[in-house]
């Protein structure tokens, strides 16, 4: 293994709270690839719920199975932990094909998408997300057997102290996209 | 944009069938398309928009990501273990470029 | 009066003044023992989440906001005990930690105090909290004589019951109260029966700042606590490169030396003396980045690019601007600007803070308990759910205090020296040179005037740094930063009625850090249009006050209250020899407010300030009183700015240190306030930030009134007539 270290990117990596087990491992420097076509940009709708539509079609999600694991409350939302677990065997039988993320306050209320199968054992991500305001996160997992299961989170950004939340989704009546 | 560095976590060995947790992080603004420059500006989207995890040539496990994924995204996810060999990782950014990165993994 | 929880699990009441009847009482400011209420026999009844009663009918309310001398405990207090008929003389207050907001699912809603909402976003939740707490405590002594809710009458916690004169205290039928559902449908009273509210009552919470035993987050003092000073770098942008401990590892007290984020490193020893005199001798090898270059100079030519550059953010526009200026019989033209302002709280940024492991306790004055928890979860990485909040009142915020950088460094210190309660203060020159600051503008104002003198067309085009993009990118509207037009948007603007107008801005962002300063841009926003209405209203030889009332046919809140400060004020009548009235009127923050200036100019050119007569409708005024002390606040505040204030850049850096270069009123310096409260009903407008923006414009215009004098800028120092 090889590649270049710097200090600062030792401490950013360790900021990440990844650990020294991390640092034992010499970083690689990731390599550029022939770029291959630039792959068109999936446009997201603007209303959450028309992007969840777009991602599951008219299929209404059963709220089960999947546990979306964030905090409640943030201060700036710029760096929030998300993992999401689905309850399933993983057989070639019965699995999840994909976990799908929104987040009904963003600009872009599409977070992320991941596809699975049998091979990965575990339905199960962790990742860090940006949260513009107050709002809903929206877990969706995809299972083999073309069922959707989902679960929702709300969480506070409690930004400061002269920044209006009143925009937020939350305290605002509004309704759950799902 | 500055060098760009991937670090991703994977047992060095593990059993047959075990079922192994790989960790991804890389550097990368992940510009999300909503900051503002020193102008006022809106400074364009520039993601990383895809990552694909690869056992031995085989896709395992893949995502989309749109702009709400942080910068220096961190990744986690599992993976059963099949065989020996090595497991690869392709970041791909909005303007095409591919940052790769592999790991191998034996199997006891 | 306040109080600091100790435990989360009992609510106490708290002291009286210092003096009065309860077993309890603060002991020794600044000890443990201050933040140890001593129980006063049984602990009181939840009558619903906003109020407990004890037996002997104290009436604790709950407040959620912070309290930084503009009142808000004191007219919350107010607004939940009017609703629940409490005798005011047993209303004592208590502050809901912030650990048990999140674990209700923020129950008491949001914390956050700023942006003049912390009244008027809760008066509706609030009121319904004491109203069903009332009606919780009727029904348990109706159920109690057998008798329907209907015949019993609440008042002055007691409840009567109409037909026989049986009489029940509120502290005799808390406990079953406690054990009732909490009502849905809670009707509220009609203003007009408003008992509290509205009435100018002393406040809660002035004994106990008059006598000291008040305990500030600065005078925390908890056992085997340690303190620390820290250093960020000078350069905002920069991080620390190196720094060589055991240069001063043995210096007196000195317990560790450790970094903190990339930017900054402190000392932790005994005493804070000891460790700022040793950070003191620290040796500190910074990377200044690059912005160490910059200067007022780049700064000053970087934001005027900003008014002459195609590329502007538009606030809002009405009919045809650019025709209308090229065709009109008269135009006018001027450019204003404004610097860099601190908040100079009379308390520097400090916080206290303890981390067991996976667990953080901190001591601190913030103006959003809510994000001071989160933000201290996020520093150290541990849940929120493991974060205790102790909020103490602020020694001034005026925006500063709900930034989280302080309560940050705090956490990460502490984590650093594991188990030990730690108090992290900042120097008054670090405070001074590390703020959040009033962004730094300038301003081009173009007016066309028709053959009458009327103003047909308004062009104000803004240059400088925008708030929101340093602060919170996500709440700008497409991009577009509107708090940067404050008081110039359709819903606050007076001058509606013009019918050519554009607002727009060239956004020029510095590497400074900007903030929220009391007031935010109202302040220089109103002293531009304000002082080049008046510009155009001498062009036109029209009398100012003649000039505004001609365009402000759309605006009847706006107009209704310049006139009636111009009545107060007198405006027309005859002056003694050599003084001059100015006069302005500004909306913002939901309320209407106009001032008018007396002022002379002596032989050397210094100005006095004999007199401002000032008023606000912000609709209702739940203290009246209170509403006219902040107009006065506001003004000392705003004229010290006005005169004094400016923070200047070099090298990168912050120049003024302290208030020997970045100097605030005196008493000398402030006059003679007549605040009226001109409270119109019917709607609630803020408070504390208001009216702010109407004292510098009044003088500056009652300045050009005695001189012929045109000041564009600030502060007035720089001209030498203050």
């Amino acid at each position: 293994m090889r590649g270049t270290r710097s200090r600062t990117r030792r401490g950013f990596l360790r900021g990440l709270g990844l650990g020294a087990a991390w640092l034992l491992a010499a970083p690689w420097r990731a390599r550029a690839a022939t770029p291959p076509p630039v792959t068109p940009r999936i446009e997201v709708p603007k209303d959450p719920a028309a992007a969840i539509k777009s991602v599951i079609g008219d299929a209404k999600p059963t709220k089960g199975k999947v546990a979306l694991d964030m905090p409640y409350i943030t201060e700036t939302g710029t760096s929030v932990s998300v993992a999401v677990k689905v309850d399933s065997p993983m057989t070639e039988a019965d699995h999840v094909t994909a976990i799908h993320l929104f987040a009904d306050g963003n600009p872009v209320p599409r977070v992320a998408s991941y596809q699975l199968g049998p091979r990965a054992g575990r339905a199960e991500v962790a990742t860090r997300i940006r949260l513009a305001r107050s709002q809903r996160v929206i877990a969706i997992a995809q299972m083999s057997d073309g069922r959707f299961w989902s679960d929702t989170r709300e969480i506070n950004v409690a930004q400061g102290a002269c920044v209006d939340d009143t925009e937020g989704t939350l305290g605002s009546g509004s309704r759950s996209p799902l | 944009m500055s060098e760009v560095v991937s670090r991703v976590g994977v047992p060095r060995k593990a059993k047959q069938g075990e079922i192994i947790e790989i960790r991804t992080v890389i550097t990368h603004p992940m510009e999300s398309g909503q900051r503002i420059n020193e102008v006022g500006e809106r400074v364009p989207r520039k993601i990383i928009n895809r990552f694909v995890c690869s056992y031995n040539g085989v896709e395992v496990f893949a995502a989309d990501w749109f702009p709400a994924i942080t910068a220096n995204p961190y990744l986690t996810f599992y993976t059963v273990v099949t065989e020996s060999g090595t497991i690869t990782f392709a970041w791909v950014d909005d303007d095409g470029t591919v940052y790769t990165a592999s790991a191998p993994i034996e199997v006891t | 009066m306040t109080k600091l929880k100790l435990d989360r699990r009992r609510f106490l009441g708290s002291a009286a003044a210092v003096g009065g009847g309860f077993a309890l009482g603060w002991t020794v400011p600044g000890t443990l023992e201050a933040f140890a209420q001593k129980q006063v026999g049984d602990a009181g009844s939840e009558v619903g989440i906003w109020v407990v009663i004890h037996p002997d009918d104290t009436t604790v309310v709950r407040i959620a906001r912070s309290e930084m001398g503009q009142g808000t405990l004191t007219g919350l207090a107010q607004l939940v005990a009017d609703e629940l008929d409490a005798d005011w003389s047993k209303v004592r207050t208590e502050f809901v930690a912030p650990e048990e907001n999140l674990a209700k699912k923020r129950a008491w809603g949001d914390m956050s105090t700023g942006g003049s909402r912390g009244i008027r976003t809760s008066v509706d939740y609030v009121r319904k909290g004491g109203a069903a707490a009332r009606m919780m405590l009727v029904a348990a002594a109706a159920q109690q004589w057998r008798v329907p809710a209907g015949e019993c009458v609440a008042a002055d916690s007691v409840i009567t019951h109409a037909t026989s004169g049986r009489k029940l205290r509120y502290g005799q039928v808390a406990a079953a109260a406690a054990k009732l559902e909490t009502p849905k449908d809670v009707p509220l009273k009609d203003p007009k029966d408003w008992k509290i509210i509205g009435k100018g009552v002393k406040r809660l919470d002035t004994a106990e700042k008059l006598n000291g035993s008040l305990v500030y987050a600065i005078d925390v003092k908890l056992p085997g606590m340690l303190n620390a000073a820290i250093a960020q770098c000078p350069v905002f942008g920069g991080t620390v490169k190196s720094f060589d401990a055991a240069k001063i590892k043995a210096m007196p007290g000195v317990h560790s030396v450790v970094p903190v984020g990339e930017n900054a490193v402190a000392v932790v020893a005994d005493t804070w003396w000891h460790a700022k005199t040793a950070l003191d001798k620290l040796p500190i090898t910074w990377d200044e980045g690059e912005h160490a270059t910059v200067s007022d100079a780049t700064i000053a030519e970087f934001v005027k690019s900003g008014l002459d550059g195609p590329q502007a953010a538009l606030g809002q526009q009405q009919g045809d601007v650019d025709a209308a200026l090229a065709g009109a019989a008269k135009t006018v033209e001027a450019v204003y600007g404004t610097p860099f302002l601190n908040h100079a709280t009379m308390e520097p940024m400090n916080c206290t803070a303890k981390v067991d492991g996976d667990k953080c306790e901190i001591w601190v004055a913030t103006q959003n308990g809510d994000a001071a928890l989160a933000a201290a979860a996020e520093a150290i990485k541990i849940k929120p759910e493991n974060v205790k909040v102790h909020k103490t009142l602020l020694g001034s915020g005026f925006g500063r205090r709900g930034m989280t950088d302080y309560v940050r460094q705090a956490v990460v210190i502490a984590k650093q020296v594991p188990g030990k309660p730690v108090k992290m203060i900042w120097s008054r020159e670090e405070d001074m040179q590390h703020g959040f600051y009033r962004p730094i503008t300038q301003c081009q104002l173009k007016g066309g005037l028709d053959a009458d003198g009327k103003l047909v067309a308004l062009h104000a085009r803004l240059a400088g740094q925008s708030i929101l993009a340093s602060v919170a990118p996500s709440r700008m509207d497409n991009g577009v930063d509107k708090l940067a037009f404050q008081g110039w948007l359709a819903d606050e603007l007076g001058y509606m009625a013009v019918p050519n107008l554009r607002i727009d801005m060239g956004v020029r962002n510095t590497h400074v850090p900007v903030g929220f300063w009391r007031g935010v841009n109202h302040n220089q926003n109103a002293v531009y249009m304000e002082c080049f209405i008046d510009e155009l209203a001498h062009a036109a030889g029209k009398d100012p006050l003649e000039f505004r009332r001609a365009i402000m046919t759309k605006n009847p809140k706006h107009l209704a209250v310049l006139n009636a400060v111009a009545e107060k004020a007198g405006w027309g009548t005859p002056l003694p020899e050599g003084v001059h009235r100015g006069i302005c009127q500004n909306g913002g923050f939901g309320s209407y407010c106009a001032a008018v200036a007396e002022v002379s100019v002596d032989a050397k050119g210094k100005l006095k300030v004999h007199r401002i007569v000032a008023g606000i409708d912000c609709g209702y005024a739940v203290n009246p009183e209170q509403v006219a002390r902040q107009m006065e606040g506001s003004f000392a505040f705003g004229l010290g700015a006005s005169y004094f204030g400016r923070n200047t850049v070099k090298d990168g850096r912050i120049v003024e240190a302290n208030f020997d270069t970045y100097e605030v009123a005196r008493m000398a310096d402030v006059p003679k306030i007549e605040a009226h409260v001109l409270a119109s009903g019917g709607f609630w407008g803020g408070v504390g930030e208001p009216t702010i923006a109407v004292c510098t414009p009044a003088v500056l215009n009652a300045y050009f009134a005695a001189t012929g004098k045109r000041l564009r800028t600030l502060p007035l120092s720089q001209h030498g007539v203050v």
